[in-house]
C-alpha cells in the first residue's frame, strides 16, 4: 500500500514538473530552434548549394586557392569506403587563423562545420564527417582577414547522408 | 532521461602544446534517414560545441548535420601545463546539453 502510494506520488510530482516546465518553455518561445540558438548560423547551415552556404557564412563566394592550407580527406587520402564517417585533417602554418569552415559540394546541405578559433588554438584539426557521394570537399580558412581555400576530390563507396 | 553519457575527452601535453581529443556520444540524425518502419527519423544533431581551458573560452565548433555519428575532434592548444582544466560543453538542436572535462596529463 505504501509502495503504491509512493508510486502515485512520484508520478504526480513528475507530471506536475514536466507540465510546468513545458508551460514555461512554451511561453518563453524557447521551442523555436532559432531562438534557442540564435548564434547558430542557420542560414549558412541550411543553404542547399555551396555558393549559398558560402555567401551566408562569409559574405562572399569567390576565394583564392592557396597551397598554404594542407587538407587531407579520407584514409587513404581521397578515398573512403564508408561515407558515414570520413576522416579529415586540416593543417596550416598561417598566422592568426580566425575561422575554419568545411564544406562538401554534393551533400544535401553543404556546410559541415564552422570553427571559430582563438589564438590559443593550433592546427592540425582532425574530425570525421559524412559525405553522400563522390564529391569535392573544401576547407576554407580566414586568417588575417584573408580567405584561403583548398579543395580535394573524394570517392565514396557507400554514401553516408541517409 | 536514462541516457548513459559516454562522452570522452583526453588532453595530453606534447612537447610544448596540449593535444585535446574529444569523442561525444550522439546519434547525429540528419533528418533524412528512415527507421525499420520506413518512417523518417527526425533530425537530432549537435549544433554548438565550446571548449574552455581554465575557464577561458578557446574554441567554438558549429556543426551541421554532416558531422559524423559520435563526433570526434582533435586539436592543439598553444602552451599549457599539466593540471590545466579542459572542459567541453555541447548543445544539440533539440536543446539537449552535455559537459565533459578533464585535466591535462
Amino acid at each position: 500500500m505504501i509502495d503504491k502510494l509512493d508510486q502515485q506520488r512520484r508520478t504526480f510530482v513528475k507530471g506536475a514538473i514536466s507540465a510546468s516546465t513545458m508551460a514555461l518553455v512554451a511561453t518563453s518561445g524557447l521551442l523555436l530552434p532559432k531562438r534557442l540558438l540564435a548564434h547558430w548560423p542557420t542560414d549558412a547551415f541550411t543553404a542547399e548549394t555551396l555558393e549559398d552556404a558560402l555567401l551566408a557564412l562569409l559574405g562572399q563566394a569567390e576565394i583564392a586557392n592557396d597551397s598554404a592550407l594542407k587538407f587531407k580527406v579520407g584514409a587513404p587520402p581521397s578515398y573512403a569506403v564508408n561515407g558515414a564517417s570520413v576522416p579529415i585533417e586540416i593543417q596550416s602554418d598561417l598566422p592568426n587563423i580566425e575561422r575554419i569552415a568545411v564544406l562538401v559540394e554534393k551533400n544535401p546541405l553543404p556546410l559541415v562545420m564552422n570553427l571559430e578559433m582563438t589564438p590559443a588554438v593550433k592546427l592540425p584539426f582532425k574530425s570525421m564527417i559524412k559525405i553522400r557521394e563522390d564529391s569535392n570537399v573544401m576547407a576554407i580558412i580566414r586568417a588575417d582577414g584573408k580567405l584561403y581555400k583548398t579543395t580535394r576530390f573524394v570517392e565514396v563507396d557507400i554514401g553516408g547522408c541517409g | 532521461m536514462g541516457l548513459v553519457v559516454k562522452d570522452r575527452i583526453r588532453a595530453k601535453l606534447k612537447t610544448d602544446d596540449t593535444n585535446v581529443r574529444v569523442l561525444l556520444a550522439h546519434p547525429m540524425h540528419t533528418g533524412r534517414a528512415k527507421n525499420e518502419a520506413e518512417e523518417l527519423i527526425p533530425a537530432e544533431f549537435i549544433q554548438d560545441i565550446r571548449c574552455w581551458r581554465n575557464g577561458e573560452e578557446v574554441l567554438t565548433i558549429k556543426c551541421g548535420t554532416a558531422t559524423a555519428k559520435n563526433p570526434y575532434f582533435s586539436f592543439q592548444l598553444v602552451g599549457g601545463q599539466q593540471g590545466d582544466k579542459i572542459s567541453i560543453r555541447w548543445v544539440d538542436n533539440l536543446g539537449a546539453k552535455g559537459t565533459v572535462e578533464t585535466i591535462v596529463k
